[in-house]
């Protein structure tokens, strides 16, 4: 798709590297008080709808439960600002989407948490925090 | 007589009131000569400070030189970065803070961070040099600091709040940017109160075509034991357009009155479908 939104592999040192600036640039609109950021968990879900607004994005997440129904999940990411000059746009997660996603989960066991990256069933990883803004001087 | 007497004394009130509006912050006592075609082009020999610039997290680099000196610009003394040094009392305020630290603060419910963390996010700013004024145009919480530059002083007794009021002049090429009346809503660096005696002395100067220093000196006769100096690096991108940041648009942060953190998860559009089949 574009330099931003590729395949990455998410090493022990690279997490540790991650969780670092996951706090700190989140810390620009909030701590990061509510979520447990001691693991990583995933889940699978389809995409319901992908919120493009600020202070941050948010994926909810239609996740099948042992009950026959769906629970949706929602998961906070960076703001369409930040992602924006990342390759992402509004459009980058649409309804019917298949995705996993890895995230940080609520520290309350509620069902949502804070997006660190997802992974479509091509294998196309998509991070919000790589992607280094191009140089355009 | 007695009804004249009374119109005296409301003229007489109304004369006091308004010359006590005049006088206060809203006052516009200092008044700036319309911009002359010189003022102008006079812009054109400052540094090209105009654009769009990208706040780099981490350390700056490129501008520290091996004798540690940041600014070696000719008649501007360089400032370098210094450990946070608070006094006893601030000290003992500070570790208060902290103690409630794995909970949130107001910016969480979109009160922005104010000076000096608000020249801190990691979303770019917007310089814009206008005759006797330079302009920051700040994305994050879509926020703008006026510097004036036309010779004005710095008030006596500004009310305190989030940005200050500051004033600038140029050295050489260095724009020197002198900010007081500050807030306690603001902090100087996360969970580092501040007394309203701060003040902040900034310099912002290119080190390259692309590049921009900003040198922060923090002063408060109350909180600091010693000035406290950062430094931080801006890149340039031509590319780039500042955009709203509207924080109460999809906010679903929040910190409560006891400064607790929460999220607001309710699915937007209503409760997931029923069950298939």
């Amino acid at each position: 798709m574009n330099a931003a939104i590729r395949k990455t592999a998410f090493g022990p040192m690279i997490l540790a590297g991650l969780v670092a600036a996951v706090a700190s640039i989140a810390a620009a609109h909030h701590g990061f008080a509510v979520f447990d950021t001691s693991s990583q968990k995933t889940i699978t879900g389809t995409v319901r709808e992908f919120e493009w607004t600020n202070p941050h994005t948010w994926v909810w997440v239609d996740v099948p439960n042992d009950k026959g129904g769906v629970d949706t999940w929602g998961f906070e990411g960076m703001s369409p600002n930040f992602l924006g000059r990342r390759g992402w746009t509004r459009k980058t997660l649409q309804p019917g989407d298949k995705i996993t996603v890895t995230y940080f989960g609520m520290k309350d066991g509620s069902k949502g948490g804070a997006f660190l990256s997802c992974k479509r069933p091509s294998g196309e990883q998509l991070t919000m925090w790589g992607g280094s803004p191009t140089d355009d001087n | 007589m007695i009804l004249v007497a009374k119109v005296l004394r409301a003229v007489v009130i109304a004369a006091v009131v308004l010359s006590a509006f005049s006088s206060g912050t809203f006052a516009q006592s200092f008044k700036r000569p319309a911009p002359a075609a010189a003022d102008w082009a006079a812009l054109a020999k400052l540094p090209d400070f105009n654009g769009v610039w990208e706040v780099r997290m981490g350390p700056p680099s490129g501008t520290v030189n091996p004798s540690g000196i940041i600014n070696p610009a000719v008649g501007v003394p360089p400032l370098r970065p210094t450990q946070l040094a608070l006094t006893p009392e601030y000290e003992a305020k500070r570790k208060l803070l902290l103690a409630h630290a794995e909970q949130d603060n107001q910016s969480a419910n979109c009160l922005p961070p104010g000076m000096p963390g608000i020249m801190a996010q990691p979303y770019p700013m917007e310089f814009l040099l206008t005759p006797g004024q330079v302009t920051i145009v700040i994305e994050a919480y879509s926020q703008v600091r006026h510097i004036y530059t036309d010779g004005r002083p710095l008030p006596d007794d500004p009310d305190p709040n989030f940005f200050g009021t500051s004033v600038g002049h140029w050295e050489g090429d260095t724009l020197v940017v002198e900010s007081i009346g500050f807030s306690t809503q603001t902090e100087i660096e996360p969970h580092v109160p501040h007394s309203e005696k701060m003040r902040i002395l900034e310099r912002f100067r290119l080190t390259d075509p692309n590049t921009m220093s900003i040198e922060t000196m923090v002063t408060d006769p109350e909180a600091l034991a010693a000035p406290y100096v950062t430094n931080r690096a801006l890149k340039r991108h031509r590319s780039w357009t500042i955009a709203e940041y509207i924080c109460e648009q999809n906010n679903r942060n929040f910190v409560d009155a006891s400064g607790k953190a929460g999220v607001n998860l309710t699915v937007p559009g209503g409760p997931s479908p029923a069950p298939k089949q």
